[in-house]
């Protein structure tokens, strides 16, 4: 089997994976990034005392977290030209990956927030402290640490999640493995080759995520 | 300086506090006592506003506590209030937990806060665990920490909601003993315990709460050697074999 392994082949399109690489590595950022914001926003909507806006919170967060990604992907793809709106498909893919993601985000978010005790709360309120000198000094320096591990997850299913661009032909690795397969009928190869730099992208986040874990969640000394 | 007028709170249909006068003079410390459920915490919790109540009035310093519009955060700047779970801020070194208030709320520099700190750490005994993290001190020292923390903004009222319950026997003293002396300096107290030795010591007056009822208000000997109404009585007689 390991003889019919053609490895010259992935070095010759070795240029190539490394573009795929590069732009995986851009698009996840990019839509993580926004996300995040994305996520932070809606999190303040969901725990917002106006009615209104924390209805429409939930729709969002609820509609994107009850329906395949795949699915948002397509609709942003093929809906938002038929509604007028034109844009290239790595934009779009961007946006479909930030407004996923920002949903997920919010609810690690609100956890973190939420995680805080209520005494906590009680008695920066009893000392004097404003809405946001509590946000700022108690609350979410507590609600940090319990949420950079879970964000770091996040990030993890967004650069897996980011193959799925390929179905709407965005230039990242998987689309490599595709034309891989389709120019020189290698799939084993060309898969092979995509899985391992997934692996590596993997390994470094979830260095991350562990020393995060051991680093950020507040130390508890006993 | 604190004046309850009929209030009634209720939670939900239950009814936590029933037509509560009470009346408390400047310097005066008093012990509010009572079984279980009986309302005492939920009585001093209504005077920084932890709790609203529905019906009646509450004046704390002149300031109408009933009208639920008002921003109150800057008398609850001058109530010290004092948890039975400490509730110190577990990211923050005792000091920072004595300082936060003073640097944000009353806008002090941070050299005159960080000598005030040390200065309220000190007076509870304490000044060698300044830079100790809450999850480093025993939890009579933590709250002690967080009588500090109170005394920080120099309040006009301190507040204590059962500060030794959580506590080991034998740490009770040392954060009662830091109590004491605050009563004795002339500090206008309101604290909810069971202690009597505390209330026999330094009470004003002593207030006994069944059901959310005030029922009985008297010196802490009267109280507790003649209890007038027989939910007292019987109150006294557990805590004593207890």
């Amino acid at each position: 089997m390991i003889e019919g392994f053609n490895f010259r082949v992935i070095l010759e399109y070795m240029p190539l994976f490394l573009e795929g690489l590069r732009n995986t590595f851009l698009i996840s950022f990019a839509s993580i990034f926004l996300a995040i914001i994305t996520g932070i926003i809606a999190c303040a909507g969901r725990l917002s005392q106006w009615k209104v806006i924390r209805a429409i919170a939930i729709v969002y967060i609820e509609s994107i977290r009850s329906t395949p990604l795949l699915v948002q992907i397509y609709f942003f793809y093929f809906g938002l030209p038929t509604l007028g709106i034109r844009i290239p498909e790595l934009q779009t893919g961007i946006l479909a990956l930030m407004l996923n993601s920002g949903a997920y985000i919010a609810e690690i978010v609100r956890a973190g927030i939420t995680s805080v005790p209520n005494g906590q709360i009680e008695a920066g309120v009893s000392s004097g402290l404003s809405y946001y000198q509590r946000m700022r000094f108690l609350i979410l320096p507590q609600a940090l640490g319990v949420t950079i591990p879970p964000l770091l997850g996040q990030a993890i299913v967004l650069v897996k999640d980011s193959s799925l661009l390929s179905l709407i032909s965005v230039a990242e690795l998987t689309r490599c493995g595709q034309m891989l397969t389709s120019e020189r009928f290698m799939p084993t190869e060309g898969f092979f080759t995509v899985a391992f730099f997934y692996l590596c992208i993997y390994f470094c986040l979830h260095s991350l995520a562990t020393w995060s874990q051991k680093k950020l969640i507040f130390r508890e000394e006993y | 300086m604190i004046k309850f007028k009929d209030v009634n709170k209720w939670f939900g249909k239950l009814h936590v506090l029933k037509d509560v006068n009470l009346q408390v003079a400047a310097g005066e410390v008093v012990v509010i006592c009572g079984p279980s459920g009986s309302g005492k915490s939920t009585l001093i919790r209504c005077i920084n506003r932890l709790e609203k109540f529905q019906k009646g009035e509450l004046f704390v310093d002149n300031f109408p506590l009933h009208d639920h519009s008002t921003n109150i955060t800057n008398l609850r700047a001058e109530i010290g209030f004092v948890f039975q779970q400490f509730h110190l801020y577990p990211h923050m070194t005792a000091l920072e937990n004595v300082t936060l208030a003073p640097i944000n709320v009353r806008k002090i520099n941070k050299t005159d806060a960080v000598k005030l700190g040390h200065e309220k750490l000190a007076r509870v005994g304490l000044s060698d665990k300044a830079d100790s993290y809450p999850s480093q001190l025993s939890g009579g020292q933590q709250q002690r920490v967080a009588i500090a923390r109170g005394l920080a903004m120099s309040p006009k009222i301190m507040l204590f909601d059962e500060p030794t319950s959580a506590l080991d026997p034998e740490m009770i003293g040392e954060v009662l003993d830091v109590m004491v002396q605050l009563a004795r300096d002339g500090m206008t107290m309101c604290v909810v315990t069971h202690e009597m030795e505390f209330a026999r010591q330094v009470a004003h007056r002593v207030i006994f709460m069944d059901q959310g009822e005030l029922l009985e208000s008297g010196s802490p000997d009267q109280f507790f050697d003649n209890p007038r109404t027989d939910r007292a009585a019987v109150f006294i007689g557990k805590i004593l074999t207890h």
